[in-house]
């Protein structure tokens, strides 16, 4: 890790300003720009510290609505009876108990990806600005399955996953700006832009996360070859309701809406197991796996289908 | 914004809303009249700041980037925190913050300014232990006890939360600690002991120091009773001395124990044999320093710090095959607090070339990803790892090869340009010498057993044949101490304080390397935190470290990170195993058949026959192995080398072949195997597992439950040399000491059990001191020998201090009584019958299998192991948990994953290479059973080895069970069951 100033933000502003500065790289739990700047990968003139900025950590409950500060840690959220089931259980699995307790919901966001060469500084990949993705052709069977012709990352975050099911939005601030969007619109695919996974501007922090409200029931399931800390093979996460919505984790550079699978069950009374097998073979139509990772799919698909399942049981 | 260097505690930063006590850099006044929102900029200097550290007020200067354990561990010297990954991964470094438990590893310094820091010395209230840390010692929660620190802190901060914890909710709270001796299920177990005894236990925390008690060391007044090493030696090895008598001793398995007549040497007290009566022996014993352990007082050599001692870090070769054409380190030397630079002139692990080269290069050609080049000494961390960036490598790269196909290929590159021979460890290793050897290709070793034994013909003669192909994946030891050493180079000599398992291979390597006399190297570790065999020698580390003390004439300190770890100090080769064997109608084997190719990168000593030679007495055994090289890190003794990759291919194809001939896998055993201690092995664990009822049960749906059967075996070598000393002073305190290393299996106490035993005195009486050089020549820790080797040695010992008390009371002696022995070898008359003088063990194996997702847990393993007399029955248990455990992790995760282009790992960390945590352990029960031998004065065995080696093949014959088809590949991953039940091979 190279030497580095530390930028203590006491309040949003100091925070906002502080992350508008050239070479500034903003932290919050420290978790993953901790490993980036261990690997190498980020060399920031100065870290600033939004961790104990009090205006970013809260829960609210807004009319039926809830309301997460970007701070809110992912043991809180996995901790917290009011959030609905699929978040609690994202955040529950995710990493480890140690890991969970830094960990907050908007760095989990915005963390960049796990993959083994993107971390490693020895590979410049095409998302640090190389020529290539050394996984398309090479060590690939944690990668994406969808999506995966230019940089075959998947996304991290159990947390998004689950958001996106619920149809999140995240609220966005610049010192002098403010927006607001659905959380797929998030995302950015590396067909837009490969040397990014959102649409955070430089100075930009995720202000907050709204969860509107759902009524239906929720179920997420993670499959992993260890089940002490790893890696997800494959994740899905399902909100029932009037619009419901299947989302794949693991699976593509970013959390990927099921759309077919969603119109298979839009309308169901209660979801069978005849049902959710025929939504979670549409769930995975259309992959396009890789050497190694072929396997993946009937994990998704496994994992949309008992998670439809355990959904549908809870309703 | 304000910039600030120096801190002044004025008060609190408000941080509005937040939780209390989260946020407190210490502000000035500037600060607060900032306009644009408040934010204060620190650094990139040292940074004064204030911690709160177990209740005190600490002060200490680190610059931003400093995380918190290096502030406790370098700013404050609490080193009982460890670092095992550096990422998070492990949980070593785990302390409380605000009475979470937190990575401390992850978290900087300057985050956690006002919030209450809980380190592993702040549990215990002086010499009284918190209960979860008793409890810890009492259930021997521990082995090495590295990762114990911060297991420790995750338990405790569960049992402050939630006072009656289940099962799973211990699991859930460590489930982000790794241990890799496997102790987690005494962990559970301690954890919930802890919540039900409140009450805390006052327990001895005495560190063991090896500099603990040095007035005994220079008292030379008394008598030394039992000769001098040459003495002994010539007594027990020399075969013209006078003809030893012959003893009758009680021998075999305990309720059908016969009489063997045994060589017993001149001197040696009479053996205790299967009749002898024992009061301290083979009784559990909590391990003598479990609290020096559990309160994090236990030095590792990772922990030694030094006034004035130097920090190093290495640059190593991201290229897996390339000649140094230059490197210049000039701009390093000039970097900011450093005092050294070396470049490496010599690599040792590597295979070495029969001939040298006659034009060799100024620098060692690179043969791995990972090789040391060269390396800085500097006042911190963080300033060598600066400097270290700093040096310039010029590599010309050349080709590579980083699979046994493409080595094999026509015009591979080569990754030696003539034979080669592998020069041994202590721990086993090495390779046969004087081999052929063609391209990478070295071998085979062929042998036929008996010589001329026609092996197609008893395969024709076979009515069932089972004929397939096994393949084993690498494995690293991983260790969560990576290997480092510190050293000090002085003009009077050299102390060398050094993670390993043998002090004296330590010794030896410095010696020779460095034309130094023995007497002018002292070699010092306490404790080791983990080895599993890749822990011998002083390596090139240590090398490098004392080079670098050399030069900057101080002590330097130099660690492996976990990257490096995985590349460049070993692992378990790799294996493709080509196995037919075959039986008559009877189930008698006729014919067993291995050709096997393995690698062990750029070393040699890939071999795994020894299952195949060893375990079944067929008609026809034919062997062949052949090594191939590759670019890949040297491997090293592994942890029972060669047999969990030997048994997982034969102890699978005896699975099948029972299927085929219709017979139940244990009654095929018991006709084959003739090892008394296994056949006993086999009927006990069939009867606690209920093998039969499991057997019959058919699964059926998505998620099946299968059992399934494996055994294994390993050797009692008549190793090499063993010492120890017992002192009784004249107050009447006991210490025993012999230069062994505690790698985790106990060997202070097994020592401390037996001096006991002939003293008639507790356990806890005698101070062992181990892991220093000055003490007497102990056995390596390794090939399970330790035990074994020592405790014969430490028993004559002891008895040479009981003669001369000559009746008198122990605990008043009123003179300080010295005895020193040696073993003597092995008696003679202790027979040589490789089929049954082995020892192993016999392990059960419930898995169930997710067929829509290949995902195996394993729920149940009972195992059931000899290892001649035991010595203390709690540890043991501890072994075979670890070994059961590291044998899960070998059977469905562990995997090193090479990127085929580049020859790089991809996966050098804790994070993708999987390593079972605590929700991967199975439900375990084991057994040991006694066997005696006859064969040394305590008959003692060892388990470390021989518990890994049956565990991956009794979980595959469980897959086969539960599924109906076979795995052939380690580690057999979801996608690997996947593509079986798909009928293919992934």
């Amino acid at each position: 890790m190279k030497s580095v100033s530390w930028i203590e933000a006491d309040d949003l502003q100091g925070a906002l300003s502080a992350a508008a500065q050239p070479g500034s790289l903003v932290k919050a739990g420290g978790v993953d720009v901790g490993d980036r700047l261990k690997e190498h990968l980020d060399e920031p003139q100065a870290l600033v510290n939004i961790r104990h900025v009090g205006e970013l950590s809260f829960v609210r409950v807004e009319g039926e609505g809830l309301t997460i500060g970007p701070l809110v840690t992912l043991a809180q959220l996995a901790d917290d009876a009011r959030m609905p089931r699929v978040l609690r259980d994202a955040c529950l699995q995710a990493a480890t108990p140690l890991i969970r307790s830094m960990a907050t919901v908007g760095g989990n966001l915005a963390q960049r990806p796990r993959c083994w060469y993107f971390r490693n500084e020895t590979f410049h990949c095409r998302r640090k600005g190389g020529s290539e993705c050394f996984a398309i052709e090479g060590e690939n069977e944690m990668h994406a399955v969808f999506d995966n012709d230019i940089c075959a990352i998947v996304h991290p975050s159990a947390a998004a996953t689950a958001l996106l099911a619920l149809g999140a939005v995240l609220e966005l601030r610049t010192q002098s700006s403010q927006r607001a969007m659905p959380i797929e619109q998030f995302f950015v695919s590396p067909e837009k832009d490969v040397l990014r996974e959102n649409v955070l501007a430089y100075g930009e922090l995720i202000t907050a996360i709204r969860i509107p409200v759902t009524k239906g029931a929720s179920a997420y399931t993670k499959l992993m070859a260890k089940q002490s800390f790893d890696w997800p093979m494959a994740e899905a996460a399902v909100v029932l309701g009037d619009r419901p919505r299947i989302v794949l984790g693991a699976a593509a550079p970013a959390p990927l809406r099921a759309l077919e699978a969603e119109k298979a069950i839009a309308g169901a009374r209660t979801i069978d197991e005849g049902l959710a097998a025929r939504a979670a073979r549409l769930a995975v139509q259309g992959a396009t796996p890789l050497s190694q990772n072929a396997y993946k799919l009937q994990l998704l698909e496994t994992a949309v289908r008992r998670t439809l399942l355990a959904a549908g049981r809870a309703s | 914004m304000s910039d600030e260097t120096r801190l002044s505690r004025r008060g609190l930063i408000k941080g509005a809303g937040l939780a209390a006590g989260a946020a407190a850099l210490l502000e000035t006044a500037e600060a607060a009249a900032a306009a644009k929102g408040k934010s204060r900029r620190f650094g990139p200097g040292l940074v004064e700041i204030s911690l709160e550290v177990n209740g005190e007020p600490r002060t200490l200067k680190v610059e931003p980037r400093t995380t918190l354990v290096h502030a406790l561990r370098e700013n404050l010297a609490l080193t009982g925190t460890k670092i095992g990954c550096d990422r998070g991964a492990c949980g070593a470094c785990t302390v409380l913050v605000d009475g979470t438990p937190a990575p401390s590893c992850m978290t900087f310094a300057l985050d956690v300014v006002g919030q209450k820091i809980t380190t592993i010395e702040g549990l215990a209230d002086g010499p009284k232990l918190a209960p979860v840390q008793a409890a810890f010692v009492a259930h021997d929660a521990l082995q090495c006890g590295f990762c114990t620190p911060g297991m420790v802190m995750s338990c405790h901060a569960l049992l402050q939360r939630n006072p009656r914890p289940s099962l799973d909710e211990v699991k859930q709270a460590v489930s982000g600690n790794l241990c890799r001796c496997g102790t987690y299920p005494k962990v559970f177990e301690a954890a919930m002991a802890a919540s039900s005894t409140a009450p805390s236990v006052a327990l001895n925390v005495d560190s063991g120091s090896a500099r603990g008690n040095e007035a005994g060391a220079n008292d030379n007044s008394s008598p030394v009773v039992g000769g001098t090493a040459e003495s002994d030696a010539k007594k027990s090895q020399d075969p013209g001395a006078a003809m030893p008598p012959s003893m009758s001793l009680a021998v075999g398995l305990p309720g059908a124990l016969s009489r063997g007549d045994r060589k017993v040497p001149a001197g040696e007290p009479k053996p205790w044999d299967g009749d002898a009566r024992l009061t301290v022996v083979g009784k559990p014993t909590p391990r003598l320093e479990g609290g020096a352990k559990v309160t994090g007082r236990a030095r590792y050599v990772f922990d030694v710090q030094l006034p004035g001692m130097l920090y190093a870090a290495v640059v190593r070769s991201p290229y897996p095959h390339a000649r140094i054409k230059g490197i210049d380190v000039s701009r390093a030397e000039k970097a900011p607090g450093v005092k050294a630079a070396y470049i490496v002139e010599r690599i040792l692990g590597p295979a070495e070339l029969r001939l040298k080269a006659t034009a060799p290069g100024k620098y060692p050609l690179v043969r791995y990803e990972g090789q040391p080049l060269a390396a800085v000494a500097a006042a911190t961390q963080l300033q060598a790892e600066d400097a270290a960036r700093l040096v310039r490598v010029d590599y010309e790269v050349l080709p590579h090869v980083t699979n046994m196909r493409d080595a094999q290929q026509p015009g591979a590159p080569l990754v030696f340009d003539g034979p080669v021979e592998q020069p041994g460890s202590a721990g086993g290793g090495g390779a046969p010498k004087g081999l052929p050897q063609k391209g990478n290709v070295r071998g085979p070793l062929a042998v036929t057993k008996p010589k001329g034994g026609d092996i197609e013909a008893a395969l024709k003669e076979s009515v069932a044949v089972v004929d397939a192909t096994f393949r084993t994946d690498v494995q690293t030891h991983s260790a969560i101490e990576t290997h480092g050493a510190v050293a000090e180079w002085r003009e009077d000599g050299v102390t060398m304080w050094c993670s390993t398992q043998g002090l004296h291979s330590v010794q030896d390597e410095i010696a020779t390397l460095f034309k130094l006399p023995k007497t002018r190297v002292h070699v010092i570790c306490e404790y080791t935190g983990g080895g599993f065999g890749a822990k011998f020698g002083a390596a090139n580390l240590g090398v490098i470290a004392l080079h670098l003390s050399r030069k900057a004439k101080a002590p330097v300190r130099l660690f492996l990170d976990r990257r490096a770890e995985h590349l460049a100090v070993g692992n378990r080769p790799s294996s493709i195993q080509h196995l037919r064997i075959g039986a008559g109608k009877d189930g008698k084997l006729l014919a067993i058949d291995l050709r096997a190719q393995g690698s062990a990168g750029c070393a040699a000593g890939a071999g795994c026959a020894g299952p195949a030679k060893n375990l079944y007495p067929a008609r026809v055994v034919r062997t062949s192995e052949e090594d191939v090289f590759l670019h890949t890190g040297p491997a090293a003794a592994f942890r029972a080398p060669g047999h969990p990759q030997g048994v997982f291919a034969l102890e699978q194809a005896m699975d099948e072949l029972a299927g085929k001939l219709g017979i139940d896998p244990l009654e095929l055993r018991d006709r084959n195997d003739a090892h008394p201690a296994r056949r006993e092995e086999r009927r006990i664990g069939a009867q606690m597992v209920g093998w039969a009822a499991a057997r019959a049960r058919k699964s059926s749906g998505a998620i099946r439950q299968g059992i399934g059967f494996a055994q294994g075996l390993w050797y009692n070598f008549d190793g090499p040399h063993s010492s120890a000393e017992v002192i009784l002073h004249d107050d009447g305190s006991l210490e025993c000491r012999s230069a062994v290393a505690d790698i985790g299996g106990g060997i202070r106490t097994a020592c401390a059990q037996v001096v006991a035993e002939v003293l008639g005195v507790k356990p806890e009486d005698v101070r062992v001191h181990v892991g220093d050089t000055s003490y007497p020549e102990g056995p390596p820790s390794g090939g399970s020998m330790t035990t074994q080797l020592l405790t014969p040695a430490v028993r004559l010992a002891a008895e040479h201090v009981r003669e001369q008390l000559a009746g008198g009371d122990v605990r008043k002696p009123g003179r300080t009584v010295r005895g020193y022995a040696e073993r003597a070898r092995d008696y003679g008359g202790w027979k040589e019958d490789p089929y049954t003088a082995t020892i192993g063990g016999a392990q059960f194996a419930q898995v169930e299998v997710d067929t829509d997702t290949g995902i195996v847990r394993v729920l149940r393993v009972v195992a059931v192991h000899d290892c001649g007399r035991p010595i203390n029955r709690l540890g043991l248990e501890s072994q075979i948990n670890g070994g059961i455990i590291q044998g899960v992790s070998y059977a469905l995760h562990e995997r090193r994953v090479l990127d085929r282009k580049t020859g790089r790992m991809v996966n050098a960390d804790l994070e993708h290479y999987r390593i079972a945590g605590s929700k991967d352990v199975p439900f375990i029960e084991s057994r040991v059973l006694e066997h005696f031998h006859g064969r040394t004065n305590t008959d003692a065995s060892g388990i470390g080895e021989p518990a890994t080696v049956p565990t991956s093949a009794a979980i595959a014959n469980a897959i086969a069970h539960a599924t109906g088809v076979r795995v052939r590949d380690l580690p057999m991953t979801p996608s690997r069951v996947l593509a079986a039940l798909r009928g293919g091979r992934s």
